[in-house]
């Protein structure tokens, strides 16, 4: 209709040409060139998620074998990276440690993070006694560090995946609500919300259709910042025996207690599993830095 | 004649003058109240020993039972608390191997079997003194031990009493006089005094409340409580009115916690602590502390101390012997002991191993039971088995295995579900925190347990009536058979020991091919200690030797 009447102006409607960005590998590339730091993460982190997905393949042994006449072992042919005091395999158990990180980390910091947005979102979009209430909340949950708060509710939810998951989620929620509310304080000031409200749509329509969507940036830069802490927040956690229960590997157990008795001796057992925590949090901070500074327009050239 | 009467006179003169400050001193003595102490029985002071210096002793936890022995079964209160108490008998502080041949007087400085060893009559030391002063006497023996037994009639009852079978064959305790005190027995049985020896065993005063040990001590041992600083240390004092002629030689202990493992061995290497704490310090960490070289003295000992499997007996899958032999059988010994201890542990039945033992079977005899033969053939056997259970590659018997969150637990448990798997096994661990796990095995909350058990003493009656007797509280399994019960208690009462080994020998072969409780091995220790230490002379047990009477320092 509207089309009609500029064809009836005589009048040409122009439309805004896209920018040229040459497809998502070139955008890649682009991001590469300009990022090389967050590349790096970003590569990082690939190889992180190509190890969790492709466990079996990748796996040189039983990750949780014993093998009393190797216990020990140097790294070497038969064991990559060394053998532990009962004789499993180093490289294998931190290919299947890998997923254990990954998926924690990922699923806590999206549930989280999801969680948290949704508070953060409707929080501001409604405002007045809600917000008020609901940010005095967020204050308490946020006055606890992310790693106390986990703890105490990991050692009330006994050591378990979905435990770990939940324990970890939940310090995030303060902080991502924080984020994605000070995202729609402004967005909801914003003329076209203005307008979606004079036209009489529904409020949860606007908040999801029109102002969630502007919040996304700010949202993906969170999630992959969180992603390095949650994973050093279990890697914690299943040091002090409150993570993913043996004999299952997990990076922060493989570090833990019966490690720091042998690591004299056989310093390959802490060294591994430690520069394998190192490069997943490194590269997930790399990687989130760099999102934040191609996704937030004030930094963008910075 | 003449001549005899004044040498006569002479000689009553001489020894009245002689006789007469002693009189005098026994006189006095008795008026104030301070005679001394009977020391019959008590060994002479070492003639090098140097009075003096406090020992600092190495502690892992603070005390949960406080210093109530009697209601504990961990080392963590008996190590800490031993100096606070005597017991009627002690094993030899000497002597490492303990047995019926070692045990020497205590408060009781001399006992005698009568009736055909049914009656077992124990003289007291007279004018002993418990530590806040009143008089030691027969009543408090009778006090403690019916309290222990749980007798109808006994003053008071224990919150939790862990050794209470000990003292089931005991029908009576008179306290014939203040200073004579007789064990009736149902049977005979040898094995008392054995039991009555252990660190587990001390007299407590009948005029202090049992529940006011779980903050203060009150004994009449060698040492007095001088300050428990929670979490921080338990410090004793020399008690200067002990019976023990110029004993103790230490002014003092103190008992240092320090929670972290690898911080209380690095405070020992740098010499902050003298002494290790019992059983903690294992072939790693004493390699550890060998190649820092620390100065130290080490003295490789037997603990006592069994790593075993439990299985709840009285529910499926476990009810059914098969399972529970398919799962002896899966699991290989020699393997377990190299792998989990770094071969800091040996292979054995229910009773510790030879040397550290006595009874311990031969390796002929190990080389037969269950997970000690040819691992695959073991295995193999494990599987026909489970296939004759009704389990298989189509149905997996899956089980659940609990376990206290301790590195070395968790390693136990590690080891164990993997051998399993190697039969079809699926297990899943269940790491349960450690003031959880006595309580959750008692209930019998549990289907299958990767479990420590220390044994007070190296005795049949002391490990078979505790941990495999029908309705024992610690009898975690309820492994119950009433032709077991007949050999325990033949051997109980038998008075021959070459009658009495080829009994306990066959019950061990027995309950390894019921798989009432397989042992998967016996921990060792290294027991280090700083070279200026003298006479603490470690035992193949953990429980018995943590008196510190004898105890100098060379400084």
């Amino acid at each position: 209709m509207a089309e009609r009447a500029v064809a009836d102006t005589g009048l040409e409607m122009v439309r805004p040409a896209r920018p040229a960005t040459g497809g998502t590998w070139a955008s890649v590339a682009r991001f590469c060139r300009k990022k090389p730091l967050g590349a790096a993460g970003g590569a990082l982190m690939l190889v992180i998620v190509v190890a969790a997905l492709f466990v079996e393949p990748l796996s040189t042994h039983d990750p949780i074998a014993t093998d009393a006449s190797n216990t020990l072992a140097r790294p070497g042919r038969d064991h990559w990276l060394g053998s532990d005091h009962l004789g499993r395999d180093i490289y294998s158990r931190i290919v299947h440690g890998s997923r254990v990180s990954l998926i924690v980390g990922v699923l806590s910091t999206l549930l989280g993070s999801v969680l948290g947005g949704l508070i953060g979102l409707l929080s501001a979009y409604f405002g007045g006694k809600t917000d008020l209430i609901t940010q005095r909340f967020l204050d308490i949950l946020q006055g606890l560090p992310l790693l106390v708060l986990a703890l105490v509710m990991s050692a009330a939810l006994g050591p378990a995946v979905h435990n770990v998951i939940i324990a970890i989620s939940v310090p995030i929620i303060p902080r991502a609500a924080r984020v994605i509310r000070s995202s729609v304080l402004s967005i909801r000031e914003m003329q076209y919300i203005e307008s979606a409200r004079a036209l009489g749509i529904r409020h949860l329509r606007i908040a999801f259709r029109h102002v969630l969507p502007n919040t996304m940036g700010p949202f993906i830069v969170l999630a992959t910042a969180q992603l390095g802490s949650a994973i050093l927040v279990e890697a914690t956690l299943s040091f002090l025996g409150l993570g993913v229960p043996e004999p299952y590997p997990s990076w922060g157990r493989m570090l833990s207690v019966s490690a720091a008795e042998y690591a004299q001796k056989a310093p390959w057992l802490v060294l591994f599993p430690g520069v394998a925590i190192s490069l997943a949090v490194f590269g997930s901070n790399l990687l989130g830095d760099a999102l934040r500074d191609t996704l937030d327009p004030r930094l963008r050239g910075a | 004649m003449r001549l005899r009467l004044p040498a006569a006179l002479l000689a009553i003169v001489g020894v009245a003058l002689l006789a007469g400050p002693v009189l005098g001193q026994a006189q006095k003595g008795a008026d104030t109240g301070k005679a001394p102490a009977s020391t019959k029985g008590a060994r002479a002071p070492h003639p090098n020993g140097k009075k003096g210096g406090i020992l600092l002793a190495m502690h892992r936890e603070d005390l949960a039972q406080g210093f109530s022995i009697h209601e504990t079964a961990t080392i963590a209160t008996v190590w800490p608390s031993m100096p606070c108490f005597n017991n009627l008998v002690m094993f030899d502080p000497f002597k490492p191997v303990e047995s019926l041949d070692t045990v020497i007087p205590d408060l009781a400085e001399r006992w005698s079997w009568q009736d055909n060893y049914r009656n077992l009559v124990l003289f007291l030391r007279k004018n002993v003194k418990w530590h806040d002063g009143q008089p030691f006497t027969s009543k408090d023996v009778k006090y403690t031990f019916d309290m222990v037994r749980q007798a109808a009639d006994a003053q008071t009852r224990l919150r939790i009493n862990p050794r209470k079978d000990w003292y089931a064959n005991v029908e009576t305790i008179e306290a014939a006089d203040p200073h004579t005190v007789i064990f009736h027995l149902k049977r005979p049985q040898p094995s008392l005094l054995m039991m009555l020896a252990s660190g587990y065993s001390p007299v407590y005063p009948a005029h202090v409340p049992v529940a006011e040990f779980r903050s203060k001590c009150v004994g009449t041992g060698p040492f007095k409580l001088k300050e428990w600083r929670k979490g921080e240390y338990i410090e004793f004092t020399r008690n200067p009115d002990y019976w023990a002629p110029g004993r103790p030689y230490l002014d003092g202990i103190r008992y240092v916690i320090v929670k972290e493992r690898g911080t209380r061995f690095a405070a020992l290497q740098a010499g902050r602590l003298d002494i290790s704490f019992p059983g903690e310090a294992t072939k790693p960490i004493a390699d550890q502390l060998k190649a820092s070289g620390a100065k130290l003295n080490f003295t490789p000992v037997g603990t006592n101390v069994n790593d075993n499997l439990i299985m709840n007996i009285k529910k499926p899958p476990f009810d059914n012997v098969k399972v529970r032999r398919a799962i002896s059988l899966a699991v290989d010994r020699r393997a377990y002991a190299k792998a989990v201890h770094q071969g800091g542990a040996v292979a054995g039945a229910s009773m510790q191993p030879k040397p550290y033992g006595f009874w311990g079977l031969l390796e002929k005899d190990l080389a037969r039971l269950p997970g000690y033969g040819k691992p695959e053939e073991n295995k193999a056997e494990a599987r026909k088995l489970l296939a004759e259970a009704g389990y298989g590659p189509q149905k997996r018997l899956q089980v659940e295995m609990g376990t206290r969150a301790i590195a070395i637990y968790v390693d136990f448990a590690s080891f164990v579900i993997n051998e399993l798997k190697q039969v079809g096994i699926e297990a899943t661990l269940k790491q349960v925190e450690t003031a959880q796990w006595h309580p959750l095995v008692t209930r019998r909350e549990y289907q299958m347990g990767a479990n420590l058990t220390g044994l007070g003493i190296d005795d049949p009656d002391g490990n078979f009536y505790e941990n495999f007797a029908c309705g024992s509280p610690r009898n975690y399994t309820d492994y119950c058979d009433e032709q077991v019960m007949k050999m325990i208690d033949a051997q109980s009462q038998e008075l021959d020991l070459k009658k009495r080994q080829p009994l306990v020998a066959q019950i061990q072969r027995k309950l390894e091919q019921d798989a009432a409780r397989p042992i998967m091995g016996w921990r060792l220790d290294h027991f280090p200690m700083a070279p200026h230490v003298k006479n603490l002379v470690p035992h193949h047990n953990i429980y018995n030797y943590g008196r510190m009477q004898e105890v100098w320092l060379d400084k």
